[in-house]
């Protein structure tokens, strides 16, 4: 579905009917549910949502035709006329997505129609892990209140909800459920809500809003940890800039220099790869300021204090910290000090223990470029306050969990992705949303299952798009199983609490942003306002924040070098990356991306330990060998892939396998990374540090294999005649 | 079915009098990340039948689209190389004529068309196909319920011992003659894309009638970075590659 023709169908639609195939009428656009009578056989319809597998919040379309179910009436198997969504693509009107979407938001509707989706309400008083028995409704919202409110009355403190960053409706009704019984804000520990970056944007530019970066009109780009092509913040967006960037326009090529402890997806799209060393991406940036700074810089308005800054900087210390040499500093502030238009990207896909300071730092280029609010520079995005919710709580989790009673557990799995909170969970009461039985699920004494994405209502606020944007739609499949959207669930817990929330659907969000955009300045009355953003899947309007440009005085120095002291025990470096099929695993129950082959390795159905061919000849292993790799918090099995372009002595290790419990496609699938992690965080914000922890590895003797879908790492050039 | 379909010239130039489209796509390997949402677009819109572990292991997992990488050089100085890959479409397809049943041919479009209900499974045009994109199905597919409601009426599924490959997603090429068809309109460029080319983030790939000079698969494909695979066989491949580089 291109621009052109969703557009013409959102157009058209004014009178409540689009064009289906063939020239055919199709069904109403926006039912609430498309009912068994509206399904026209063979005809399909086209319906707005907005994906919720990452922090992007991509719009989207969803093609709906007839299917047939077998369902089980009072002992008989009938056959059910359905609207089945049959494809998931990008909504050609969302400025995020553009009509483009990932492999993941792609797979989505495998977690619709997942063959292991908790199909009503579950209950364990059994004591043993798993040992559910079904229940009604009725019983289980009862216990679950019953439970709540002996916690609340002790302590309402005592009621800790755990929850994915939340820019949405559904946020906001979990923020009234917990103000409600008086419990403390939900804590978030979705790894991918970019809580370093956020940090960074608070400190220089006074918005925790996620800065965007115009890729698509700069010339040259230089990124310094930021995978903004892989798993970072908006792979789409930002991929749909890079297309741009490179050949969308003529007679310019964007140029671009990647620096990372990895050889990622940005790494490789790059011209040139500069392989920082894990944690030294601090030094790299004030490295390149310092070269800026002496070299001359095209414009001469940049500010005082960055400039003093950056001139003030231990360049040879910030040399040797980078692990890089001199020349390849040289290089990459040329690249940017002769451009036309430079653009420094930061992030920090690996968190370090001084992630912040690094990003700070080398968003700090970019002032020093004088390219804030410019275009082909950095655009702060307009964050919308309505929909704000508590941001990450890392720091104070294992606190929060020790003096828990009630533990409610919204679309994350702590113990897959923080092993330690499996000990902190004994003795709690766990009360879990999940669709598949999860590891924390599966701990869980109630589990009241949510709708699928796909079955509930929902608006929420893109990450970066460039506009001040909310994504989303109405329900319109109908529920598969007997499960209630967690909305619904919280509004009737807090009645039967005795305390009153109200609910905050799509429309009333929809309202919010009209008036808050002040669209009643307009001819478009509110009415039309939201009947539009409905048939649309979102609405969007261009707009930049000024900003105050009042930067901090102060940038983070070099500190003092630590010496971690386990090098001799433990001695590589070990990292985690989010994979570009799972994120941090949360999807690794879908089965296309199981078997889709990692574009590093090849590999399906599991992850291998990347290691660099030197250690690999040290190690006497090859591809498919397996070994154990220990650390200081941990130990796990692996499988070696010898990575050609793996810095030397530093591993990796995509995350989201290693489920103990995720449904059939993912349970039982090699090791989780996450298991190695010792207790190194990011420093100012406390999230877990994700590249800091040191391994080490000992071959074991067999042979595992890994499972490729080809497994030629070099093109086998044949002599032809 | 007669000899006849076998023995058509497949120049792609012989249809500018008879108005007939001629398919191919261009890969922009520049935009290109590796991203694989292609794939996945493939898997959603053509019914691909899902493996498992044992499957993969046997070397009997189907991908129809997939993307080869090659590594290039030594560390630090490493670059690696991304090519979406699926079937060409070959003018000269060496999959065709080794086809006992004449199973697979190509039609007056350009493609290079598999037909379900005649392939006995011999094999030989995976056998003989230098791209390794053709997918022998050892298995009867099993969707287990409810994934089973996903699955594309517009795409048969394919049954165990059969052969199938990429199609360009003629579903949609059918679609979009019948859409322009009942509009009295011409195909414009871009109304049809196949699945991988719709979802592409970076927009690295073009599909579209190689006989319209302004198509802009015939512009990409006339670029000084324009290669076709393996192009020293003589197959003709239909998919153009523009490499990396100014």
């Amino acid at each position: 579905m291109d621009r052109r023709n969703f557009f013409k169908l959102v157009g058209t639609a004014s009178g409540g009917a689009i064009t289906g195939a063939c020239g055919k009428q199709g069904q109403e656009l926006i039912p609430l549910l498309v009912s068994q009578e509206a399904i026209v056989p063979g005809t399909e319809s086209w319906h707005p949502s907005v994906c919720g597998h990452c922090s992007a919040g991509c719009g989207t379309i969803l093609r709906v035709m007839e299917a047939e179910r077998e369902i089980e009436v009072q002992g008989e198997k009938v056959r059910e006329r359905i609207a089945a969504v049959k494809k998931i693509e990008g909504n050609p009107l969302d400025p995020v997505s553009g009509g483009r979407l990932c492999g993941r938001g792609q797979a989505a509707v495998q977690g619709l129609y997942h063959p292991d989706r908790v199909r009503g309400p579950l209950r364990n008083n059994s004591g043993q892990k798993g040992n559910f028995e079904e229940v009604t409704w009725t019983t289980a919202l009862e216990e679950v209140a019953e439970a709540l409110s002996e916690a609340i009355q002790r302590d309402p403190a005592s009621v800790v909800y755990l929850a994915e960053p939340g820019t949405g409706t559904r946020a906001v009704v979990v923020k009234r459920f917990l103000e409600a019984i008086g419990a403390n804000s939900a804590t978030t520990i979705g790894l991918g809500d970019f809580a370093v970056e956020r940090q960074a944007a608070q400190m220089l530019y006074g918005s925790a809003s996620l800065p965007g970066y115009e890729i698509q009109n700069a010339t040259n780009v230089f990124s310094i940890g930021a995978d903004f092509l892989g798993g970072w913040i908006s792979p789409v967006l930002y991929a749909r800039r890079f297309g741009h960037f490179r050949r969308g326009r003529s007679g310019i090529r964007g140029q671009l220099i990647h620096a990372e402890s990895r050889f990622s997806q940005t790494a490789w799209s790059a011209d040139r790869w500069l392989p920082v060393a894990p944690g030294g991406e601090h030094a790299l940036a004030l490295g390149i300021g310092y070269l800026l700074t002496q070299g001359g810089l095209k414009k001469n308005n940049t500010v005082a204090k960055v400039h003093d800054f950056f001139s003030a900087v231990d360049f040879p210390r910030a040399v040797k910290e980078s692990g890089l040499n001199e020349s390849q500093l040289k290089i990459a502030a040329e690249h940017l000090a002769t451009a036309e238009v430079p653009l420094v990207v930061s992030g920090a896909s690996i968190v370090q223990p001084n992630s912040v300071d690094a990003v700070l730092t080398a968003s700090s280029l970019n002032v020093l470029l004088g390219n804030i609010g410019e275009v082909g520079g950095v655009c702060i995005d307009a964050g919308i306050d309505t929909f704000e919710d508590a941001r990450p709580h890392f720091a104070n989790l294992d606190q929060r969990l020790k003096n828990a009673e009630v533990v409610i557990l919204d679309r994350v799995n702590p113990i897959h992705n923080f092993p330690g909170t499996n000990a902190l969970l004994e003795g709690k009461i766990v009360i879990s949303f999940a669709s598949v039985l999860d590891e924390s699920a599966h701990r869980a004494n109630f589990v009241l299952p949510d709708h699928d994405n796909l079955e509930t209502s929902a608006v929420v606020v893109p990450a970066v798009s460039g506009h001040s944007a909310i994504n989303g739609s109405r329900a319109f499949v109908k529920p598969l199983h007997d499960t209630r959207a967690t909305e619904e669930v919280l509004i009737e817990l807090a009645t039967k609490l005795d305390r009153k929330i109200m609910d905050y659907s799509s429309v009333t969000a929809f309202k919010d942003f009209f008036k808050a955009h002040n669209f009643a300045d307009s001819d478009t009355t509110e009415e039309e306002f939201v009947s539009l953003a409905e048939r649309s899947g979102g609405s969007w309007k261009e707009s930049k924040v000024e900003t105050s440009k009042s930067y901090p005085s102060f940038l983070p120095d070099l500190g003092s070098v630590k010496n971690t002291g386990l090098r001799n025990k433990y001695p590589y470096q070990f990292q985690v990356y989010p994979s570009i099929q799972f994120g941090f695993g949360s999807d690794s129950h879908l089965p296309w991306l199981q078997q889709l082959p990692d574009p590093t390795s090849s590999s399906m159905w599991g992850f291998p330990l990347e290691v660099d061919p030197v250690l690999a000849k040290r190690l006497h292993v090859v591809n498919g060998d397996a070994v154990r790799v220990t650390s200081s918090s941990g130990s796990i099995e692996a499988v070696i892939y010898v990575h050609p372009a793996a810095i030397p002595n530093v591993v990796s290790m995509a995350a989201g396998q290693g489920h103990a419990e995720y449904g059939r496609y993912a349970s039982g699938k090699g090791g989780n990374p996450f298991e190695l992690l010792d207790d190194s965080c990011e420093e100012k914000t406390g999230v877990p540090a994700l590249g800091a922890t040191f391994v080490v590895i000992e071959k074991l003797d067999r042979h595992h294999g890994l499972l490729q879908f080809t497994n030629n790492d070099r093109e086998i050039l044949h002599e032809r005649m | 079915m007669s000899m006849d379909l076998v023995q058509i010239e497949t120049d792609s130039s012989r249809s500018d009098e008879t108005n007939i489209p001629q398919w191919g796509m261009a890969i922009d390997l520049d935009r290109c990340s590796g991203c694989e949402a292609c794939v996945i677009a493939c898997h959603a819109e053509n019914n691909i039948p899902l493996s498992d572990e044992t499957a993969a292991s046997e070397g009997r997992t189907n991908h129809w689209l997939r993307i080869d990488r090659y590594y290039e050089g030594e560390f630090p100085d490493i670059k690696v190389k991304f090519r979406p890959v699926m079937c060409q479409q070959c003018d000269d397809a060496p999959c065709e004529p080794v086809c006992p049943v004449y199973a697979t041919y190509q039609n007056e479009e350009g493609l290079n068309v598999q037909v379900y209900n005649r392939c006995v499974g011999t094999r030989y045009c995976a056998n003989n196909c230098p791209y390794t994109v053709r997918f022998f199905n050892w298995y009867d597919p099993v969707w287990p319920e409810d994934l089973n409601l996903q699955l594309n009426p517009d795409v048969s599924v394919r049954p165990g011992g059969v052969m199938e490959k990429c199609t360009f997603c003629v579903q949609r090429i059918q679609r979009g003659k019948r859409e322009a068809s009942a509009d009295g309109n011409d195909i414009a460029d871009g109304d049809i894309q196949p699945a991988c080319v719709q979802s592409c983030p970076a927009e690295a790939m073009v599909f579209g009638d190689l006989t319209d000079k302004n198509s802009k698969v015939s512009q990409w494909s006339q670029s000084g970075r324009s290669e076709q695979l393996l192009d020293e066989l003589g197959t003709k491949p239909r998919v153009f590659y523009l490499e990396k580089g100014d």
